[in-house]
């Protein structure tokens, strides 16, 4: 056997077309288009008095009439749970011309109709009958504030109506296992509080369940009645022309049911279907030890008893979702408004942890944002790694009642982290809350070990049985929290809600104060390199300024000198007061001249603060600032290369800036009239540790009168400013040891400046 | 007037600036030199002659060719012709480096005289082979001994090549003091300028 035993096997058995119906009536299904009988049960002469080879294509009015059909034809009949069955009362001729009345459940399922012949009552069921009975109904079953009331009150009132020996009220978990929450029962043994594995009831029952709310079975050792199509076959799984019989009251139940069934003792069952807000919530399961025969208008009853259950259910759990709804709101509410005056989400959650806490039913919680972690209520030690979970999240949650599953936790971890809810805070992830729920020890009693054994058949085809043993089987469970219910992720989505907005409003006022600050720093920055720059300017120039000073106050030194050279070279007598005379005025052109290196050297700062410098880094700011002097930030294009090797520098990080704007500066100047505006600059490692940078521009070039002396202070080869920028580039670039140049180049301009790589 | 060997050798002056050029020359001549002005270093190189005994008195900042790029190039090209540097602003760095690269003196402009001729002096006795009056060893050591412990640490620094405001920096003193403990170092070692003290210092007594 290379199959595996799988629970769930029977998911995929086709009851809706089982191809035979229970013997309590007799069906006849016809085509509605066409109105001839397509199939038929086959017992419908035991009903009719006609035999199925006589009916089976024939015209369905001859049948029941063309008048009654017609009108029949008039109802809506097509199914719509959870809606109550709409008998049709139907007289037809059988065989000997005499008139018989049935109770009959007709609908329409696609193209066919299908109509189901009850046999008639003795009269209305005892419950229709009981004034009394049906005012205690409707009185008291409004009357429990709790599902566990509303379903031991149900589960007595269809004991009392139908007469089964055994009623529970079945509730699915999440997970889609039963238990036994109510029971009303003639017998001494109990089921209650038992657990039923999810694979006792198979995935086309439970659909099933939804559409056809409710089923008697009155004798599981009944003979089924074979569904005939035209032709004679049998209309079951194996046939070409199979009758869906989903909606089908009388519909056949399934071996592995009756055997199910059998195993347990059952000999008559039926079941209603609890829907609340569109899903199977439960069933209320009615067991006979012996058969039972429901009349069609108990059957009634009992499917409007389940109705109005099933209603009074989905009131109950929503006036409980309702109110937690309403708490969780309001806390989030609370954490809103609080949070107004305290941006800190830190603050905000630990000022409501306590309602938090209680709202979700978890003893700690962690929140981390913004890099910072705190927790409240009571955590592990030991942190858990709760980013397990992230894989899970669906909609910024995500929760499981297993922690241990997923990481291996300590017991210490166990015993207040058994189960956890992330819930993300940012798109990011980065941001989040974590709560933790405790340990829940609990005795799970099973129904029998949750197990179906696999039988292999006569024909060797393979199929599963349902489960021999219903003896108790204890399961302790340990190293879980109680479950994370639909309801408790939908309070942990409100919270999440609020939580996450107002951590989306910090970190947009965290950006926005970042931004600030980030401007506010490239201000000072730029403060600092133009203060630099301006500075060095003014050095520059207080140096360019003693320089061309002292050359005309040199020459009349020499000049004066020379005049007393030559005077005592023709032997003139100049020791009197023409000597003294030209003896004070080298003198006072001595003073002028010291006065101007002092005007200097008061100005000028002159020394370096050389470092490793991050020269992609510098030189990115300095030509942003250029561009920003200039308003052409966004208008020019600007390339930066550098080779691996060349990108740092032993310099003086702000002296260096003022090269890179003050060359820039020009470029900016050339493009001014360019079509093509690009400023381009690489830097490479020389041979002789030197890194080299150039800075290419697309402008209008260097005009070869100028090129000569464009280092030069005073020789301004732009328009505006005085031509300090690139004599004062110069004597930075020297001052590191290094040159700076004009490159010739066929169009634009290139200037290239070296700095030493490293310090030596 | 030019005493000695300096009269008898050609004293190329080359500076850009044409009334400073134009003054040192006609100060020479006044003396007895035999000045050539150069408007710039490539002029200087065009003009000078290999077979006449010559010194160059060089601008330190010129356009195109600064003068320590001009005296790195006779380095190379071995021309024997000894440099004296003149420079606009005291820039001691340069200075140093000039020296280092085997300049006869350093002078400020505008100029002394005295200073301006001893030098031109000097490179004439430079050239004849003769040896420049070196101190004797034991005066050095005289006079290198009356500097206090800070004096002689500033010196160190000078001659280094750091201008006033590094050495205050890294000795942790003002730059006036610095300045005080300047002039008494040149008191002591009766020197006349930075030059002087470098050519003092690189001898086997200086540290440097």
């Amino acid at each position: 056997m290379n199959r595996q035993v799988d629970l769930t096997s029977c998911d995929t058995e086709p009851i809706h077309i089982i191809g035979h119906t229970q013997p309590f009536g007799a069906l006849v299904a016809a085509d509605v288009h066409s109105m001839i009988i397509t199939h038929l049960s086959a017992n419908v002469q035991q009903y009719t008095g006609h035999p199925a080879s006589e009916l089976l294509g024939s015209d369905i009015g001859d049948l029941f009439g063309r008048e009654q059909i017609e009108l029949l034809m008039q109802r809506d009949l097509k199914p719509r749970p959870p809606q109550i069955l709409q008998p049709w009362f139907a007289e037809l001729r059988n065989g000997n011309g005499d008139l018989i009345r049935y109770e009959c459940l007709p609908h329409q399922n696609g193209d066919t109709l299908i109509i189901e012949l009850l046999q008639p009552d003795e009269g209305p069921a005892d419950a229709w009958r009981r004034e009394g009975l049906r005012q205690r109904i409707i009185s008291e079953l409004i009357l429990p504030k709790t599902v566990e009331d509303l379903a031991d009150m149900a589960a007595g009132f269809v004991r009392e109506v139908t007469g089964f020996d055994r009623v529970m009220v079945y509730r699915f978990a999440e997970d889609k296992h039963g238990q036994v929450i109510a029971e009303s029962t003639s017998r001494p043994d109990s089921f209650m509080d038992m657990h039923y594995p999810s694979s006792d009831i198979p995935e086309p029952a439970r659909r099933h369940f939804m559409l056809n709310l409710i089923r008697s079975i009155s004798d599981i050792n009944a003979e089924p009645v074979p569904v005939l199509a035209r032709g004679g076959d049998v209309a079951g799984p194996n046939s070409d022309n199979p009758l869906d019989l989903t909606y089908s009251k009388l519909r056949g139940v399934a071996p592995v049911h009756v055997e199910y069934l059998s195993n347990m003792g059952v000999g008559a069952s039926m079941s209603i279907s609890l829907v609340s807000n569109d899903r199977l919530w439960g069933l209320i399961a009615c067991h006979h030890y012996g058969t039972l025969h429901l009349q069609s208008s108990c059957l009634r009853f009992c499917e409007m008893l389940g109705g109005t259950v099933s209603a009074l259910l989905q009131n109950l759990e929503n006036t409980n979702l309702l109110e937690r709804r309403i708490d969780a709101e309001q806390v989030a509410f609370n954490m809103e408004n609080g949070a107004r005056d305290e941006m800190d989400l830190h603050a905000t959650i630990n000022s409501h942890a306590g309602r938090l806490l209680e709202l979700t039913g978890c003893a700690g919680l962690m929140l981390r944002v913004g890099g910072v972690t705190s927790t409240c209520g009571e955590t592990p030690a030991q942190p858990v790694a709760w980013q397990v979970l992230s894989p899970l999240v669906e909609d910024g949650i995500a929760a499981h009642d297993r922690l241990g599953a997923l990481t291996p936790l300590t017991r210490d971890q166990l015993r207040l982290a058994s189960g956890a809810a992330l819930v993300e805070l940012s798109e990011d992830g980065e941001d989040c809350l974590v709560l933790f729920r405790e340990e829940y020890e609990h005795t799970i009693r099973w129904a029998g070990k949750p197990e179906k054994m696999e039988t292999v058949g006569e024909n060797g085809v393979s199929r599963l049985s349902p489960r021999g043993s219903f003896a108790v089987w204890r399961q302790e469970r340990s190293g879980c929290s109680r479950p994370f219910t639909s309801i408790d992720r939908e309070i942990l989505r409100i919270v999440r809600r609020v939580l996450f907005a107002l951590n989306s409003l910090n970190r947009e006022r965290a950006a926005v104060e970042a931004q600030k600050q980030a401007e506010a720093e490239q201000a000072r920055l730029h403060l600092v390199l133009m203060d630099a720059a301006r500075h060095s300017a003014m050095g520059e120039l207080a140096g360019a300024l003693a320089h061309e000073l002292n050359q005309p106050l040199a020459a009349v030194t020499n000049y004066v000198n020379a005049c007393r050279q030559e005077l005592r070279n023709y032997g003139a007598d100049i020791s009197g007061s023409v000597g003294g005379l030209m003896e004070r005025a080298v003198q006072e052109s001595s003073r002028a001249a010291d006065l101007v290196r002092r005007l200097r050297n008061f100005i000028s700062s002159g020394e370096l603060i050389r470092e490793q410098v991050d020269l992609p880094g510098i030189t990115r700011q300095a030509v942003d600032l250029a561009l920003v002097a200039a308003n052409e930030k966004g208008f020019i294009v600007v390339d930066m290369d550098f080779a691996d090797d060349a990108r740092t520098a032993f310099a003086d990080p702000v002296q260096l800036g003022i090269v890179v704007l003050n060359v820039v500066r020009n470029s900016i100047d050339a493009l001014r009239e360019s079509q093509q505006r690009r400023i381009t600059i690489t830097a490479h490692l020389r041979d002789d540790n030197m890194v080299e940078v150039a800075i290419r521009d697309t402008g209008y070039g260097i005009e070869p009168t100028v090129a000569d002396t464009m280092f030069e202070v005073f020789h301004s080869s732009t328009t505006d400013g005085m031509g300090i920028g690139l004599s004062l580039s110069r004597s930075i670039v020297e001052a590191h040891g290094g040159r700076i140049w004009s490159q010739p180049v066929e169009s634009g301009a290139e200037i290239r400046f070296s700095i030493p790589l490293e310090k030596h | 007037m030019v005493k000695g060997i300096g009269k008898s050798i050609r004293v190329y002056v080359v500076d850009d600036d044409e009334s400073v050029r134009h003054s040192i020359c006609l100060l020479l001549k006044a003396h007895g030199c035999t000045a050539v002005p150069c408007d710039s270093a490539q002029h200087f190189l065009d003009t000078w002659e290999q077979d006449v005994p010559s010194c160059v008195l060089l601008d330190i900042r010129m356009p195109d060719m600064s003068g320590l790029d001009l005296q790195d190039l006779m380095n190379r090209r071995k021309m024997r012709c000894p440099v004296i540097m003149l420079t606009g602003h005291g820039d001691v760095p340069a200075a140093v480096r000039s020296m280092k690269a085997g300049a006869i003196d350093f002078i400020e402009k505008p100029a002394n005289e005295d200073h301006l001729l001893a030098a031109i002096e000097q490179a004439g006795l430079f050239l004849s082979d003769q040896p420049a009056p070196v101190l004797p060893p034991d005066e050095v050591a005289r006079r290198l001994a009356l500097l206090t412990v800070r004096e002689r640490e500033v010196l160190d620094h000078l001659v280094m090549g750091k201008i006033n405001k590094q050495i205050a920096q890294e000795l942790g003193i003002s730059q006036r003091t610095v300045e005080v403990h300047r002039s008494r170092i040149r008191e002591k070692l009766e020197a006349r300028g930075l030059a002087d003290m470098v050519r003092l210092m690189s001898g086997p007594l200086g540290s440097t």
